[in-house]
Order: C-alpha cells, then sequence, then structure tokens
C-alpha cells in the first residue's frame, strides 16, 4: 500500500490524488517535456526570423531602387500665361481689412504665388498703424481650414445634404417671399456692421421683403458703455487720447487687452513708457511717463502691467467710483461714501488709495478714468461723472469719433423676436455669419423658439451650433477671399479685397444677400458684389471728396493703400448732465460669491476656436492653453477646499455648470472669473468640446450687467480634471525657486525714481576674462533688445513668429509633456505676495550667445556659429541627441519629438489646402529634430539679397523680424549692433539695458530693458 | 599533406580581402560617379526647344526668357506666354510651332522635365549670384551649345563650397569678387 490516496483537499487528477511521484517532476517543469528539449537547431532552417525580415526588407529597397529612374526630379510646370505682377520668389502685398471683430483693423496680406502667407497690420492705416492683434495674426490658418464649409447645402427629409447654389438661392428666395405674402417675419442676424455698403444692402434687403427686420449683437460689447453716455452727455462715447494720459484710473477695464482696439490703445499706452524718449526726465525731475492704477478683481493685460493695484470686486466698484467722487466733490447725496472707509472696508492699501487721490487731483485734465465695458451703467455713469468733474473731458478726442452703422439689438428687441417666433409669427430666420444658439443667454429661448420657424438658414465659413438647426447650410467666403468697405471711425474708410480665389464653391455672404435682394438665383457671384461696392463709391463716396483724378485712379489708389482719409467733422462731445447722477443706482453689494464672464485673449467669442494656434496661446496670466477654467484666488480656494484642476460647481439663478479650478494669485476674494467663448459643441475638429461652454451661465436679465452676476453658489465636487498650464515649462532653473527672476537677475527692475536718482542702479556683472580668445565681428553682428516697459505680455509676438516660421500646433495632450513649440515664449513672474503679486513679463527665445554653450555639446556639429553673430541650426545635418537642449541655460530650444503635422488630430496638418499655409522662406521640420529661433534669418537674407541687387553695401539696416514686425507697443529692436548709428546700439548701450545670466559669460546678443515702475514710495 | 597557416592563408584570407576591397571599391565607385548627382541628365522636353539655336544661333538673351535670374530666387522656367511673344508670327506652320500654339490657346500647362535640383533643405538664390556677375555657364556649362539641355556640373555641397572659397581665383575675370559665405544659415534654414 504504498500508494495511499492523499489527503490533500484539492486534487487536479487522479494520479495527483493518488500521490504518483511523476507529478512533482511535472510540477518542477515550466515547460513539459518535449517542448524544449527535443528542439534541434539542425533540423530547421539556418535562416532566422530576423534575417529573413532583413532580406525581405534589402530585396524589396534594391527593387525599388532599381525600378525607379533615380535621376528623374519631376517636372517644372510653369504659368501659361503669368500674371506680370507675380516674380515666382517674391512676395506681394495688398492692403485689406481685417473682419475678425468690430474693430475693422487695416491689414498687409503678404502673398506668395498668390497664396497669402502672413498678415500684418496696414501701416498706412491710421487707426491700427501697422499692427494687429493676435487672433489677426493667426487668422490665416481660417482661411486655410480642411474643415470648412466647402458646399452649400441643404436640409433634404431630415438629412443635411449637398446642393447646388441655384437650388437653395431658389428655395430661399421663395420662402423669403412666401413670408413677405403671409405677413410673417424675416429675421437677420449679423454682428456688428461696419461696412457702409452692406448697411445699405441690409436697408436694400428689408425694402424688398418689407417683413424683414436686422437684429445685430456681438457677446462682448459696449452697450452699457454707450447707454451710460447717452444717459449722461448724450450722442456716442468719445474716443480717448491714451496718449496724453498722465494717469490711469482703469475700473476693470483691460484696455491693453480685450477692451476696445488693442493695437491703437497699446501704442498709445506705451507712447508715455519709452525710457528713449525720456532725456527730459534727468534734467526736470518731470514725470513724462503714465502712472497706471488698475482697480480690477481678475488678473488681465492691464492690471499685469499696473504701477498700482487695487484689488476690489465688480459689484463693488460702484462705491469706489462714487467715493472718489466724494473725495473731490462732497455732496449730501454721496457724503456716506467715503475713501478712507472703502479702502479699510476691503482691505486696501490706504496710502494707495490716497495716493491715487492725489494724482487725481493733482493731474486734472491730464488723467483719465476708464470703465471696463462689462461694468454695469451706473458704474459707467459715475466714471463720465468723475471725468468731468477732474476736466479729464480735455482728454477726448475732439478730431474724430467712432461711427456705428447699426445699433446692437437691445434686449426686448430679442424678447420679442423669440415671442414672435414661439407665436409662429417668424417666417425665416437668417444667421448671418453668426452663431446665435451658442451666444445667445440660455434663458431668452432662442434655440427653443427657432424650433417654430420654418425656414432658418445659416451663413457660415465653418459649421457652428446654428448651422446645426438650419435647414439650408450656405457656405461662405473667408474675409481674404471677399470684398468689402469698411468705415468705423470718422474721416477714413478701409477697403477690402480678395487676394485669392475662394478655395471651393463659397460665396461671400453679401453676395448672396444681394442676390436674393434681387430676387435672382442665379445670380450669385462675387463679382456683383464687387460691382455693387465700386458703383457706391462711385456714386457717393467720390463726388463728396472732390477729388481732381478720375475714378478709376481714385479707386486704384484707394485700393492700393487700403484704406483712405478726408475731413470729416467729429461728433461734438456734450458735458455731463448733472441729472444724470439719478440715473446711478445704489450699489449693491453681495455677501455671497460673484460670478464674471469675461473676454478671452485668443479665440474671440468661440469664432476661432478651430484655430490651433490660437488654442494653443497660453493665457497671458494664466499661462494656460486649450481651456477655460473658473479662476479663484488663494483664499478662496482654501475656503472652498479646491485645488488646481478640482471641478466645482457654479451655481446661479437656477443655471449651473461644472468647471475646473485655477488658482490664479491677484484674483479677488470671493470671486469666480470665467472666460467665454470656450466649449463650442459643433465647430471643426480642433474647436469641438475644447473647455468649458460658460454662455449657459449667462442670463437675459441680471441686476448688474449681462457679465456679472451676484448671489452665486459654488460648490466642490470630487471630480479632478487635467489643465494644460505651461507656466513651469521651460524654466530657466530647475528649482521652482521662490522669486528666482529677481535672485538670479533673470528679470531686473526698479522704479522710475531710482533710475532718476541713480542710472546705473541696476545689476550689470561682466566678465571679460576668457581661455579663449573672444571672436571678433568685424561686419555686421545682429542683436536684439526688448523692452520690458513696453511690453504688455500680450502675446502678438508668439502668433507672428508662428505664421512666419511654420509652427506646428501640437495639442493639449503634448502641451501638458511640454512640446510645445513656439520659438517665443513670454515667461510670466510674479513677485509679493499671492495676494496682490506684481507681475513682469518677459519675451524669452534664443539669445544667439557668443560662446552658445549649445554648440560646443553637438557631437555632430549641426549647431554652429555665423560671422554675423547668429546661431545656426543646420536641420538636416541633426540627429536629436537633444544634448543642446540640455546645455541651453535659457532653455529656448525646442525638439520635434513627433512629426506634430501628423500625430496632431489626425493628420490634420497634413491636409490639403494647409501646406499651402507654409512660408516657402523656411523649412519645415521633421521628427527628431532641433529648432529654435533663427532671429528670421530668411528675412536677413531677403535684405541682404536687396543689397546685393541693388549694388549697396549691407549694411544691416532695413531687416525686421516678425516678432518686432507685430509687436503692437514696438517693444523689439532688432538690427545691427555694430552701426553706432542704429536703434540696436542706442539700446544695447542703455544704462538699463542688461542680459538675462550674463554671469554665465555666453554672451548673449538680446538686452533686455529693465522694467521701471512708475510708483513711488509710500 | 597538413594544412599550414600560410595556405589557411593564401587559400582564404587573401582572397577573401581582395573581394571585399574591390567590391566595396566598385560600389563606392559606382554610387558617387558624376552621373550619379545628375550630372548628364538630358531627358527629353515635351517641346524640343533648343538652347543651341535661341540663345547660341540668335543670341538671345538668358533673361529674356528666365526673367527672375536677376530678379528672385528663381531664374524661372518661363511661361508659355513668353514662347509666344515671337512664335505668334515666327516660324508660326513648324509641327512643334502648331504644338506649343496649340498648349497657349487651350491654356494647358506645359510639363517641363526638371533637370536642375537643388534639395529641399538647402537654399540658392539666383540674383544674389547673377547680380554678382557670375555667368549662367559657371554652374549650368555651356547652355548655347546644347540642342538639348543636361546637366553639367555635380549639384553637391562640395561643388557650392569649392567655388565659395576659392572665388577670387575661379572666378578672377569678376573684378572685386569676394569669397562667398561658408556659415549654415547661408544655405541652410
Amino acid at each position: 500500500m504504498a500508494n495511499e490516496p492523499n489527503e490533500s483537499k484539492y486534487w487536479k487528477n487522479l494520479r495527483e490524488y493518488h500521490n504518483d511521484p511523476s507529478v512533482g517532476d511535472d510540477k518542477a517543469r515550466e515547460f513539459a517535456k518535449g517542448v524544449t528539449e527535443d528542439f534541434d537547431v539542425d533540423t530547421l532552417s539556418p535562416m532566422s526570423r530576423k534575417q529573413f525580415l532583413g532580406a525581405l526588407a534589402a530585396s524589396a529597397a534594391f527593387a525599388a531602387a532599381g525600378c525607379s529612374d533615380y535621376r528623374d526630379k519631376g517636372e517644372i510646370v510653369p504659368y501659361n500665361r503669368k500674371p506680370e505682377e507675380i516674380t515666382l520668389g517674391k512676395p506681394n502685398f495688398y492692403a485689406s481689412t481685417c473682419t475678425g471683430c468690430a474693430e475693422a483693423c487695416g491689414i498687409l496680406i503678404k502673398t506668395r504665388e498668390g497664396r497669402p502667407i502672413k498678415i500684418d497690420g496696414n501701416p498706412d492705416h491710421p487707426v491700427n498703424q501697422g499692427k494687429i492683434c493676435a487672433k489677426g495674426q493667426a487668422s490665416i490658418l481660417n482661411l486655410y481650414d480642411p474643415e470648412r464649409l466647402k458646399e452649400p447645402m441643404l436640409v433634404n427629409s431630415g438629412i443635411l445634404s449637398k446642393s447646388s447654389w441655384k437650388e437653395v438661392n431658389t428655395k430661399i428666395i421663395a420662402a423669403l417671399t412666401a413670408a413677405v405674402n403671409q405677413k410673417k417675419e424675416i429675421a437677420l442676424v449679423t454682428h456688428t456692421v461696419t461696412s457702409p455698403s452692406a448697411k445699405r444692402l441690409l436697408t436694400e434687403f428689408v425694402a424688398k421683403y418689407p417683413t424683414a427686420k436686422i437684429y445685430s449683437y456681438e457677446l462682448f460689447n459696449d452697450l452699457n458703455r454707450r447707454s451710460a453716455w447717452t444717459k449722461s452727455n448724450g450722442g456716442s462715447f468719445p474716443l480717448i487720447q491714451w496718449d496724453k494720459a498722465k494717469v490711469i484710473l482703469a475700473i476693470e477695464s483691460d484696455f491693453l487687452g480685450y477692451d476696445g482696439n488693442m493695437p491703437e490703445q497699446t501704442r498709445m499706452f506705451v507712447s508715455k513708457r519709452d525710457v528713449m524718449k525720456g532725456k527730459n526726465f534727468h534734467a526736470s525731475q518731470s514725470f513724462g511717463w503714465n502712472r497706471l492704477y488698475s482697480a480690477d478683481a481678475t488678473m488681465h493685460s492691464t492690471a499685469m502691467n499696473a504701477d498700482y493695484r487695487l484689488r476690489i470686486r465688480p459689484d463693488q466698484q460702484l462705491e469706489f467710483v462714487l467715493s472718489l467722487i466724494n473725495e473731490f466733490k462732497p455732496t449730501a447725496q454721496l457724503s456716506k461714501y467715503s475713501l478712507s472707509a472703502f479702502a479699510k472696508k476691503n482691505g486696501l492699501d490706504e496710502a494707495v488709495v490716497k495716493q491715487l487721490a492725489s494724482d487725481l487731483s493733482a493731474n486734472k485734465g491730464a488723467a483719465i478714468v476708464h470703465a471696463g465695458s462689462t461694468m454695469p451703467e451706473s458704474v459707467h455713469i459715475a466714471v463720465n461723472m468723475l471725468n468731468e468733474l477732474l476736466g479729464n473731458s480735455a482728454l477726448y478726442r475732439k478730431d474724430q469719433s467712432s461711427v456705428e452703422h447699426l445699433e446692437l439689438a437691445k434686449k426686448e428687441a430679442w424678447e420679442s423676436l423669440v415671442a414672435n417666433m414661439n407665436a409662429g409669427k417668424v417666417g425665416v430666420v437668417v444667421h448671418f455669419d453668426t452663431n446665435p444658439v451658442y451666444h445667445l443667454a440660455s434663458d431668452l429661448g432662442y434655440t427653443e423658439g427657432l424650433k417654430k420657424v420654418e425656414t432658418i438658414v445659416t451663413l457660415a465659413e465653418l459649421t457652428n451650433e446654428s448651422a446645426g438647426v438650419s435647414g439650408f447650410v450656405l457656405p461662405i467666403n473667408h474675409p481674404f477671399e471677399s470684398w468689402g468697405d469698411h468705415k468705423t471711425r470718422t474721416g477714413l474708410m478701409s477697403l477690402q479685397q480678395p487676394v485669392i480665389s475662394p478655395l471651393y464653391d463659397t460665396h461671400q455672404k453679401e453676395a448672396i444677400l444681394l442676390s436674393w435682394t434681387n430676387g435672382n438665383a442665379n445670380e450669385n457671384k462675387d463679382a456683383l458684389y464687387h460691382a455693387y461696392i465700386m458703383n457706391r463709391w462711385e456714386k457717393e463716396v467720390y463726388p463728396a471728396l472732390k477729388l481732381k483724378v478720375d475714378f478709376k485712379s481714385f479707386w486704384y489708389s484707394a485700393l492700393h493703400d487700403g484704406v483712405i482719409t478726408y475731413s470729416e467733422p467729429a461728433q461734438s462731445i456734450a458735458g455731463f448732465r448733472n441729472d444724470a447722477v439719478k440715473a446711478i443706482g445704489l450699489p449693491a453689494v453681495s455677501n455671497d460669491f460673484v460670478l464674471y464672464l469675461h473676454d478671452n485673449y485668443f479665440v474671440g467669442d468661440g469664432r476661432f476656436s478651430n484655430n490651433g494656434w490660437l488654442q494653443e496661446m497660453p493665457h497671458p496670466a494664466s499661462k494656460i492653453a486649450w481651456d477655460n477654467y473658473v479662476a479663484i484666488s488663494v483664499a478662496t480656494a482654501k475656503e472652498l477646499g479646491a485645488e488646481e484642476g478640482t471641478m466645482v460647481e457654479v451655481a446661479v439663478g437656477g443655471r449651473s455648470m461644472k468647471l475646473p479650478v485655477h488658482v490664479q494669485p491677484g484674483l479677488a476674494d470671493k470671486f469666480v472669473a470665467v472666460m467665454l467663448g470656450y466649449g463650442r459643441s459643433v465647430s471643426g475638429s480642433v474647436g469641438t468640446g475644447v473647455g468649458f461652454n460658460a454662455n449657459q451661465l449667462m442670463s437675459k436679465s441680471s441686476k448688474l450687467s449681462q457679465w456679472l452676476y451676484s448671489d452665486v453658489k459654488v460648490s466642490t465636487t470630487s471630480e479632478k480634471y487635467l489643465l494644460a498650464s505651461t507656466q513651469e515649462h521651460h524654466s530657466l532653473d530647475d528649482t521652482f525657486l521662490k522669486d528666482i527672476q529677481k535672485k538670479r537677475d533673470i528679470v531686473q527692475e526698479g522704479t522710475l525714481i531710482q533710475y532718476i536718482d541713480d542710472p546705473k542702479f541696476i545689476e550689470k556683472e561682466h566678465h571679460e576674462n576668457t581661455i579663449v580668445p573672444r571672436v571678433k565681428y568685424d561686419g555686421v553682428k545682429w542683436a536684439m533688445a526688448i523692452d520690458l516697459n513696453k511690453c504688455t505680455g500680450c502675446g502678438v509676438c508668439t502668433l507672428s513668429c508662428n505664421v512666419e516660421n511654420n509652427i506646428p500646433v501640437v495639442g493639449k495632450e503634448q502641451v501638458m509633456k511640454g512640446r510645445e513649440m513656439t520659438w517665443i515664449r513670454i515667461d510670466r513672474y510674479f513677485s509679493g505676495s499671492s495676494d496682490a503679486p506684481s507681475v513682469a513679463n518677459q519675451p524669452m527665445m534664443c539669445q544667439h550667445c557668443d560662446n552658445a554653450p549649445c554648440e560646443n555639446v553637438c557631437p555632430v556639429v549641426a549647431t554652429t556659429h555665423s560671422p554675423d553673430g547668429l546661431n545656426q541650426m543646420a536641420y538636416n545635418r541633426c540627429v536629436g541627441t537633444k544634448y543642446c537642449s540640455n546645455n541651453c541655460p535659457y532653455k529656448v530650444r525646442r525638439f520635434n519629438f513627433l512629426d506634430f503635422r501628423n500625430e496632431f488630430n489626425s493628420e490634420y496638418q497634413y491636409q490639403q489646402p494647409l501646406n499651402m499655409m507654409h512660408n516657402p522662406e523656411v523649412t519645415v521640420r521633421s521628427r527628431g529634430v532641433m529648432e529654435k529661433c533663427t532671429f528670421c534669418v530668411q528675412r536677413i537674407m531677403e535684405t541682404r539679397q536687396h543689397a546685393i541687387e541693388d549694388g549697396v553695401e549691407f549694411t544691416g539696416a532695413g531687416v525686421t523680424t516678425a516678432c518686432q514686425e507685430a509687436c503692437p507697443a514696438e517693444a523689439i529692436v532688432f538690427g545691427n549692433v555694430n552701426d553706432k548709428n542704429s536703434t540696436i546700439y542706442k539700446y544695447r548701450h542703455h544704462e538699463v539695458g542688461y542680459r538675462v545670466l550674463e554671469e554665465i559669460n555666453v554672451g548673449p546678443n538680446v538686452t533686455y530693458i529693465a522694467k521701471l515702475r512708475n510708483t513711488v514710495e509710500v | 599533406m597538413n594544412k599550414s597557416f600560410l595556405d589557411y592563408f593564401l587559400k582564404i584570407r587573401v582572397p577573401i580581402i581582395l573581394f571585399v576591397a574591390l567590391a566595396s571599391l566598385t560600389f563606392t565607385y559606382y554610387i558617387s560617379r558624376a552621373e550619379r548627382d545628375g550630372v548628364g541628365y538630358q531627358p527629353e522636353q515635351p517641346i524640343p526647344y533648343s538652347h543651341k539655336l535661341h540663345a547660341g544661333t540668335m543670341g538671345i538673351d538668358c533673361q529674356y526668357c528666365h526673367t527672375g535670374a536677376s530678379k528672385s530666387r528663381h531664374a524661372m522656367v518661363p511661361p508659355v506666354n513668353t514662347c509666344m511673344n515671337c512664335h505668334t508670327v515666327a516660324r508660326k506652320n513648324r509641327p512643334e510651332i502648331i504644338r506649343l500654339t496649340q498648349y497657349y490657346n487651350e491654356g494647358k500647362l506645359m510639363p517641363w522635365k526638371r533637370i536642375h535640383k537643388v534639395p529641399d533643405y538647402a537654399y540658392f538664390n539666383h540674383s544674389v549670384h547673377v547680380n554678382k556677375g557670375i555667368e549662367c555657364q559657371t554652374c549650368h556649362g555651356n547652355i548655347q551649345e546644347m540642342d538639348v539641355v543636361k546637366q553639367a556640373n555635380s549639384w553637391t555641397m562640395n561643388n557650392c563650397i569649392s567655388c565659395h572659397r576659392t572665388a577670387p581665383v575661379k572666378l578672377a575675370n569678376i573684378p572685386g569678387i569676394k569669397k562667398g559665405p561658408e556659415n549654415c544659415f547661408a544655405c541652410h534654414r
């Protein structure tokens, strides 16, 4: 009985049950017998799998090489008839007008072989004077967006299907005629009309279809400012001479960012921040500079650039302004508002508030108080009164005033439209390049009302929320494919001309409207609207100017310049009516959270959502890209128990939504700020679902303003969300030390007074000792200077560089990994307390060091130095070791970890016609290659080429880099530093000019002018 | 007989070494022939246009057709309308000119075979060279003697650089010519 059944509880087979000794043997083996032992190599094929694959690949390669004609170099296909103005390889420039927003800035479009490749401001345009905003710079991507609507579509038995222009026009004209016959309303919804010709066309449309009504709207508008002015002074709000103001008090006004004409206001503001113009301030000690006070709750561009910041919640602004008024002109009515009591109550620095009051009274007639467009009407009236009281109305521009062609529709008009829709009294709704389904407050009921409308027509470049509920979707031209004329100010008119034929079967929106007005479905040509504009100019504009030239010459010279100026009286500015004070409501300060919805810097009201370049631009203060969020202060975050990325629920008046938190230093407490323009649910594949649609928090009626809500409830949830922030990317040091920028003199700053007392006050550490002889630069030597006093951190330089240098979009996931490819970044440094930090912006790009550390470590000599002082990068030589990036102290080198054109959004950037957007003068880099700022070497070479062609010596004058050309503040200077007469020479040898990390003796060639704050010791 | 080390060396080692050396030499020679760089490439063109006749015999200036040469980075292959400047009148009954006229009238594009090509990653600018007084023939060979154009010189970095380094010697006929730039950014950017 040797084999007694074993007594263990589990068994797998009977052998085990009977304690067969072979079981233990089997268990000890990894593999069963015969699987490995009997494996005889000799019996198998001598070729391994690897060898087989190798041979296969080699034979395929040989076959391919052998069969292809390696000498064949393809074809050169010249024009059949070459347009006379085109020389291959030379750009042509056309003046036009940007229609990205209601500002209608003049632009200059650079085309190569008929393709637009770069947009800059039109230097002849008197308003924006050669500069445009980031959106304008990047708008070229919208032209070549592969996802643009390509042909007219209509809903056929429930499905949106392709159609022809003739069919859709016939049906729409029939619907319009039927609506008129049935006495049903035709609603045409448009954005701000800036074009006099389009205005006339709209009038003619209404004349043809008498039941038609025009509704114009903007998500971000200055209706409150306008209506306040009408109540307090009458007429339209005047333009401000920002360049004359010595003291500026911005009341939640981002006039350096999204409030008003950013290029113009930035230029005017920084004209009083110029260290080069400041010769007088040594001698006279008088402040030639302006002083900016910003009273705000959010961290916007103006707040970041303010000399003094007062943290005031938007609902308390009225009380603040009233107490200022009381300070200067005490009245019984306002006696309860005291400035010092207000300061005490809100934890403001009393000394600063006193200083503000004394500055305002000392600079009567040379100061300006400006309230942001999002502020309630009563704040604007109070501000108007304060300006009048201080004599600041002297800074209103008397030579020019803004022109409004069509008033924005008021709340009541929308309510009656929706009521009519619900009553079935609206026959046709035309969305004239607008997206009201996304933009309008949800409690207006517009989207529900649309369901009762028979015919809905949406004209759009790209699909949108409104197109999704429409029966007809008509594709329209991009502005670069369209004709137009625009008038935003008195005394000037700018023209818009197409620079490329429509890429798809599209028509410009005015031409479509014109064919409806003519009632002819076949007549749908852009040329019709061209003739329409010319006709209006010949009949109305040209005769009024009483010129000596004939109309054709006038027209072509106007097209060439892009803008005409003539004398036209500006609107007279009425004084403040004292009875308007009664219209000022009483401040209603709530103890609960206040919600502030505001504009963003890059995607506008959502119309640029499909533009990857703009989505990828980090917000100037938060440095978050590809998202919006709810910004809260550090104290509020503690109170809520929320941290970065926590989802919180924001609820106001029955509307609520969840948003991720961004803890923003410097924000007001008990206050939440959310950017609008994000969270598009129907857009292209880039923009759909980016961020959160905070429009749904808007209400048609608010106690304060459309963008401002009190009694808001905020509650923390357990959910988390990842925000892509570039804040800590490419940091100049290993550790994130507090105030690192000061400890290592990365950002140097002081006060104006300090500079006047001791012009050489900043730290400069020069190293002249070196073991290798310094290279002498005898000819041209390139250098750049950046004036930190002028830089507002707007980011236009980055966008301009992206377009000029073919920089790809990488997407949110890659940004989170720190792989954004922008060559110029704007470092934002905070200093001071987290409640009231002071901010310094610093554009950072390749410093083209004389002793460049990157060059020494490259194992393949792909990065070297040129005789004119450029740090060169030969892409075809680079093997991607990334040593150079490791060794760069400024962290400005960018590595192509992936072929981002291929990786981002499934080959999005390889789709036609996006390849047409590339600048042909700059290599498109491939995967595995390092790249960085080249100081726009293609532009340097182009100027050099012209010098050789003209047979003159190349002195380096006339070279502008893309960032320099675009900078609205003209903070960037570039040139030949060996030329003693050049501007760059003066900057490089300026008293407060310094080089970043100069002590490590790499010899950087970018000079920064130290930031001088116009503050005094108080 | 015992196999000695010498036997092994002479019979096996030497032939293998010789074979490898010879094979590499042949291979290297084969792939580095000037022809591999495109020298001598002479494809058939859609219209048998003769540079020998136009530029040589008739002495038409190169820049009459290649208008970009002194103005732009591209010399420019002329558009069909340049041909028609003369050929609406000259020799208009010849079969090839009739074909050319057809191209022109129908707005068809002329697919000329490309002969000279600088790689994508290298930048070359005609106007800076032409305006310095460098003859077209310096790089393109004696075009005015070619009935069918072929590539005369190899288009390698070596060739570019050798001229940039020795310009005052090589192009001594041009007074005051200096060395060309040798830094990377001059051509790679």
